[in-house]
């Protein structure tokens, strides 16, 4: 049963991604007075992509219709690691946060070496930028994870939730702040969203991720897009099961994951409106301004790491 | 009655949270106007608290001082700055020497340092260890916000936050000055606010900038 569970919640994680970056569309669009397409456009979009001929540069070596494929297999083995509905993912006694962390670190990597694979000097371009983000980003996310690992004496991500659901809510620790403080700024950066990188431009020197893929079309494309929103829809995920996890099932009860089902919505539109909200009202960094908007991040975590000795 | 008594203490045990968060905050502001709002925002956590301190301790004149911050720091203080900010219509940026990430990492340090500052005598004087560390830390910032920022307005914004950690520290270690020593203090304040806002105008008609970096030479 709990294996069911879990199976179903993380195929559930990569069926609704592109439904998540629709709806955060949408919500933008209105904000910005416009009417927006619909919800379900990113599926159109996919299966549109899917159905294309894939391309490839001349210069381009096997590696380059590899990478798109890697990177979806190991976006969608890190989504089986994030809890959802249920406090303990699939295979969750063996994988830990160090994992997840670096199979997402092992799938941009591999999307780098595309980019670079694809021959145009925009692929090389962003790739390096990215590069320089991801370095930048790795050591806040990892730090901040650490700190509410020690708090909570585990280090599987299924414990760390276990521990916070059964924790009493009103319970507000300084780790918790600052690690969620962190967090953040480094999901901004990791799923490529304002004020870091602009994900509705495809033409402009600043884009990281749009440069990238500039080389990449039909099935190869809509790999990299559903892996990326995959990626967003784990780390909302991740954020929500670390900080919020109220209303997630213990037990394996019917009525139970139908609740936690309910939570789980509510919990993923609030951080929609929220994304978009911020995305409409603030504007894109300098690209030299990222170092330092990380930095902040950085400082938080070690704050937060810092706290856990101080809190005892 | 329980309801109450739980909301008073939880205002008492985490607002020392939210005072490092408006602390953090302020360390990466670039504006002006998003510092004002800050500050707002921490004078009413630190009316809580006061409002906390008053229900615990039964004392009627820890009310009025509630009364008292909510008036003139919440509300009087960032709306006077407000206007100023509004007529001086010079830039928003609060000129930093440090960039965004340092001023957060220094601000970490400066609370990490609080900490270990107060560790000593929160033991021995049994008194909260996390606000008396806020307040410290609250000190700290208002003086690390006064010499690393070089508009004008800032020292202004670093002296308010600078006596904010003041009124902490006396709450956390005295449950509060006497009435009338709170009312003069607010009143000192009030007045310091308006003078340095006449003293910022002074400033740019005769240097034409708000730059306190450049300001070595005399001028008539």
């Amino acid at each position: 049963m709990n294996l069911a569970i879990d199976v179903i919640q993380a195929l559930m994680l990569i069926a609704i991604a592109p439904l998540v970056r629709g709806v955060i569309a949408r919500i933008k669009a209105r904000i910005q007075n416009r009417r927006g397409a619909s919800v379900l456009r990113p599926y159109a979009d996919l299966l549109k992509l899917f159905r294309k001929q894939d391309l490839v540069p001349d210069t381009a070596s096997g590696l380059f219709r590899l990478a798109p494929v890697i990177l979806f297999a190991v976006t969608a083995t890190a989504a089986v690691f994030v809890p959802v509905l249920h406090a303990s993912a699939l295979f969750g006694v063996g994988g830990d946060f160090i994992l997840l962390v670096y199979l997402l670190a092992f799938g941009r990597f591999f999307l780098m070496l595309g980019a670079m694979d694809g021959g145009s000097s925009f692929g090389g371009m962003g790739a390096s930028r990215e590069a320089l983000v991801s370095a930048l980003a790795e050591a806040p996310l990892l730090l901040a994870l650490t700190s509410v690992a020690i708090l909570t004496h585990t280090i599987s991500l299924s414990g760390i939730v276990l521990a916070t659901v059964q924790q009493y809510p009103l319970h507000l620790s300084a780790v918790y702040v600052f690690a969620l403080g962190a967090m953040v700024l480094v999901a901004i950066a990791e799923t490529g969203r304002i004020p870091v990188d602009n994900p509705a431009t495809h033409l402009e020197l600043t884009m990281l991720h749009e440069a990238m893929v500039l080389e990449y079309s039909g099935p190869s494309l809509a790999l990299i897009e559903w892996a990326s929103a995959v990626k967003l829809t784990l780390i909302l995920a991740l954020l929500v099961g670390v900080f919020a996890p109220w209303g997630m099932a213990t037990g394996a009860s019917i009525v139970g994951l139908v609740l936690a089902s309910g939570a789980f919505a509510l919990k993923f539109a609030v951080s929609a409106i929220a994304i978009a909200v911020i995305e409409s009202s603030i504007a894109k960094l300098r690209m030299y301004l990222v170092p330092d908007f990380l930095g902040m991040a950085s400082a938080l975590a070690i704050l937060a790491v810092a706290f856990t000795a101080l809190m005892r | 009655m329980g309801l109450i008594e739980l909301a008073a203490a939880k205002a008492l045990a985490s607002s020392a949270v939210f005072l490092f968060i408006t602390l953090l905050m302020m360390a990466s502001a670039k504006r002006i106007s998003t510092c004002i709002v800050l500050f707002s925002v921490q004078s009413a956590i630190m009316a809580a608290e006061i409002l906390a301190v008053a229900y615990a301790g039964k004392s009627v004149e820890s009310y009025a001082v509630a009364a008292l911050v909510i008036v003139v720091k919440v509300v009087a203080i960032p709306y006077l700055l407000f206007r100023i900010v509004r007529n001086l219509k010079a830039s928003q940026d609060v000129a930093s020497s440090t960039t965004g990430a340092q001023s957060v990492f220094i601000m970490a340090a400066l609370i990490l340092l609080s900490f270990f500052a107060v560790a000593p005598y929160a033991k021995t004087l049994r008194l909260d260890e996390d606000l008396l560390a806020a307040a410290i830390a609250l000190l700290l910032a208002g003086a690390f916000l006064m010499v690393s920022r070089k508009k004008a307005l800032m020292q202004v914004m670093g002296l308010l936050v600078l006596e904010n950690g003041i009124l902490l520290a006396a709450l956390t270690t005295t449950f509060g000055m006497p009435l009338v020593i709170e009312i003069g203090i607010f009143f000192d304040l009030l007045m310091g606010v308006f003078l340095m806002g006449l003293f910022v105008f002074r400033i740019r008609d005769t240097f034409e900038h708000l730059d306190v970096s450049k300001l070595r030479r005399l001028r008539g």
